[in-house]
């Protein structure tokens, strides 16, 4: 699976840091898809997700400086990915509500470890109706293999409180996914 | 998963392309830190050179004096060093170690304030209570600033996405080092006056540190759908 290759990307980084184009193609290329599930499965809206994740690159662009080449480069951009989230969610609570995102299914990203419990549709649809925090924990640790230590760090939660969320958030979609 | 590759557009390339110059990679918070520590050194001094240090210091002993005091400033050193790691993306402190950082910092206030008292009990004399505490507060504040401007800088520049934590904390560790020094001018050990007039001065100063943090979120412009 292509997540363990850190290394690769900690390279490009660096050399995105010192002023390499191709580098960011390199990285928009390789950091984009899994970002933009990561977005759709926070905002559930795709198209929210897709501005988002322009967003995000902004934001990992302004704050390239930031990243130290001792630390995992997918947890950082993550975690600057999530705060864009945040602020757009804190900027479109103060709106007018408009359901759009409740009325279609978003295009969530499906766990293996409860891929074999029924179609892709029902997954998703049983992923969607999960507690957020719990949904998140689940999916960065299932889908993105991010280790709970590292979860723990990008939602400033311990290690065993993130396993506890992922843990219970399977415990739930399973049990959704047998019951229906 | 969603794992197609996903078209780059034209205008994050052009914004990207417009400024990408080489910059320099931030260094490791315990390198980053020590930058304040020349200044913590001055400020853990001054208070002592300018206007004397603590008249029951002979009764004191240097443990209680210049080693608790330069504990203190170590302890600051260490709550700046968290805050420049809570400051930089993905490395945020769980609930557990913030609690951590804000217990140790009370703990350590508490244990040298009662040792401090126990051997040395000196108290305000009545009618100077009001002038001994503004003169504290105003004291600990002031002398704080210089290393709560100096960490907001190095944690503005980690990209904070949590700043009124990374603020508190530096703030906190500002406030413990500036008392370091102020304690040792002010021979005052009753803990009324110093859980009362030193900690506020810590706690405002970690109050200015929130308040005033750099946020990467006012920087965030997100399109309209």
């Amino acid at each position: 699976m292509h997540w363990r290759d850190g290394d690769e990307l900690a390279a490009l980084m660096t050399a995105y840091q010192a002023g390499s184009m191709p580098a960011f193609e390199h990285l928009y290329a390789r950091l984009a898809p899994p970002l933009l599930s990561y977005l759709t499965s926070l905002s559930r809206d795709r198209a929210r997700a897709q501005d988002l994740l322009q967003e995000a690159f902004l934001q990992i662009h302004r704050s390239r400086h930031a990243y130290r080449s001792d630390l995992p480069v997918r947890p950082w951009v993550f975690t600057i990915a999530r705060h864009v989230w945040l602020m757009d969610r804190r900027t479109h609570s103060r709106r007018p509500h408009t359901d759009h995102a409740e009325r279609s299914l978003p295009d969530l990203p499906v766990p293996a470890a409860v891929e074999g419990f029924a179609d892709r549709d029902r997954v998703r649809r049983a992923l969607n109706d999960l507690l957020p925090d719990r949904r998140e924990a689940l999916l960065l640790h299932h889908v993105w293999g991010f280790s709970f230590a590292e979860v723990g760090r990008m939602l400033g939660i311990r290690p065993d409180a993130a396993k506890l969320r992922s843990s219970r958030g399977i415990v739930d979609l399973r049990r959704r996914l047998t019951h229906d | 998963m969603t794992d197609h590759p996903i078209q780059m557009p034209d205008t994050l390339r052009t914004a990207v392309a417009r400024d990408l110059r080489p910059v320099t990679p931030l260094a490791p918070p315990s390198k980053r830190v020590v930058i304040v520590a020349p200044v913590a050194i001055v400020l853990l001094f001054a208070s002592a050179i300018v206007f004397g240090v603590r008249r029951d210091a002979p009764a004191l002993g240097p443990w209680l004096t210049w080693t608790a005091s330069t504990l203190q400033m170590l302890l600051g050193l260490a709550l700046i060093m968290a805050a420049l790691r809570e400051a930089v993306p993905g490395t945020m402190l769980s609930r557990r170690a913030l609690g951590i950082v804000f217990g140790t910092a009370a703990i350590a206030m508490l244990s040298i304030t009662f040792m401090t008292w126990v051997v040395s009990p000196t108290t305000i004399a009545p009618g100077f209570v009001r002038y001994v505490w503004s003169v504290c507060v105003a004291g600990g504040v002031l002398s704080a600033l210089p290393v709560v401007a100096l960490s907001g800088w190095l944690a503005a520049r980690a990209f904070p996405l949590r700043p009124r934590i990374a603020g508190a904390i530096y703030g906190l560790g500002a406030g413990l080092i500036a008392d370091a020094g102020w304690r040792l001018f002010c021979h005052f050990s009753d803990p009324s006056h110093v859980l009362g007039a030193h900690a506020l001065a810590i706690a405002l100063v970690a109050l200015l540190g929130s308040r005033f943090s750099g946020s990467p979120g006012s920087q965030v412009r997100v399109r309209e759908p």
